[in-house]
């Protein structure tokens, strides 16, 4: 029996019609979960990012906490040195803020300079180690006396240089350094010129300035021309010739910095 | 691949990016882990083509699939919905079950879980939280 050709027409059309309500079918149901996928992923991404931001202002918080911490603690390291060594009040304050200073002129890099503020006051932590018979003895030291005094130098290197934190090493050399001299005749290892590291004698500097320029119980502060006149005599001597002309040329700065850092009597 | 081929286990290890895969033609199935890969179908076109053999060969008497994905990219959501589709599929003459786990912390793993059970009605997906 032959099927007429309308009934195959007809037929055709039928399938067609079904294949393509499948298609269609399926191209709504691809849609829809298309649909569902971006909103479900939208959300998690607002939830996602929402939660960097909260972390990452947790670590910051972290962040700021241990900076803190660490300074106040440097800070305090080198108030227990200088409580030692009959320094007072914001010495070690003081002494920080002329080594950055020093240093940014020198052309140090800024956070190397920042490095050497924290790590600058720490520089007489050796002197803990220093026995009370010796340390505060009134009148002249002999040379013995002398002798175990100087070693505070050494002690305060031994003392920090365990660490592998940049802020201690620094601070171990310039423990290490400040006493010695630009033309050799310093302690303990008598370095000569730009063998001593840029830190010990940015540090010898700022320590020497400040410990003149303050009062102590035991001496009245210089005035500033016999101070100046001191740095100009040992410019090349005691001192890198350099920072002392730094110092000159921005002598405004420092004054300032002494200024706003003075002690209250 | 060939229909009617011995099927042999497959398994893949988890790395950063990509779940552990377990694929055992005893019928149980896992994928266990994260998944965003950089390009989602190339990396699951094996497991894919693995699935696709396995429900054209002869099948043992049930297949569990153990779904615990605790991080997904949308690529990844999508390509679920493909696999659940050839599931649900062979889950007309086949008893098949899903087992979706999610940890109770992870919304937007259980969000999914409901997504699918929506979306495919002839699939049983069980939404299993962990305790």
């Amino acid at each position: 029996m032959s099927i007429n050709p309308d009934e195959k027409l007809i037929m055709e059309l039928e399938g067609l019609r079904e294949r393509f309500n499948k298609t269609t079918d399926k191209i709504i149901r691809d849609i829809n979960r298309q649909k569902k996928i971006m909103e479900r992923s939208d959300k998690r991404q607002r939830q996602e990012y929402d939660e960097i931001q909260k972390r990452v202002a947790e670590v910051e918080a972290l962040n700021r906490e241990i900076e803190e911490t660490q300074r106040e603690v440097v800070f305090t390291m080198g108030a227990i040195g200088e409580s030692r060594s009959k320094e007072t009040g914001n010495h070690v304050k003081r002494v920080a803020e002329y080594s950055k200073l020093f240093a940014l002129y020198y052309g140090v890099d800024p956070d190397q300079a920042e490095l050497l503020k924290q790590a600058s006051p720490m520089h007489d932590i050796g002197k803990v180690a220093i026995p009370d018979s010796i340390l505060n003895k009134p009148g002249r030291l002999d040379d013995e006396e002398l002798e175990v005094m100087r070693t505070h130098a050494q002690l305060g290197h031994e003392m920090l240089a365990y660490s592998t934190r940049p802020l201690l090493k620094l601070a171990a050399t310039v423990a290490l350094e400040h006493h010695e001299k630009w033309d050799g005749s310093g302690y303990p290892r008598g370095l000569k010129g730009k063998d001593i590291h840029i830190a010990g004698r940015i540090t010898a500097l700022a320590d020497v300035f400040d410990a003149l320029g303050s009062d102590r119980c035991y001496k009245k502060a210089w005035d500033d021309e016999r101070i100046f006149a001191l740095f100009r005599e040992e410019r090349g001597r005691h001192f890198d010739p350099d920072l002392i002309d730094i110092f000159f040329e921005h002598i405004d700065e420092f004054l300032e910095i002494r200024e706003q850092l003075k002690d209250d009597y | 691949m060939i229909r009617g081929a011995v099927m042999e286990k497959l398994h893949l290890e988890a790395t950063q990016y990509t779940p552990e895969i377990s694929l055992d033609p005893n019928g149980v199935i896992a994928f266990t882990g994260k998944s965003y890969p950089e390009n989602t179908f190339d990396f699951y076109q094996p497991v894919m083509e693995w699935l696709d053999q396995y429900f054209g060969n002869e099948l043992p008497e049930r297949t569990v699939v153990n779904m615990e994905i605790i991080y997904f990219n949308s690529s990844s959501s999508k390509l679920f919905f493909d696999m659940f589709d050839m599931m649900e599929e062979a889950g007309s003459e086949h008893a098949l079950e899903v087992n979706w786990i999610y940890d109770p912390e992870n919304e937007s793993a259980r969000e999914a879980g409901e997504d699918f059970i929506e979306d495919f009605d002839k699939l049983t997906i069980n939404l299993i939280e962990k305790g």
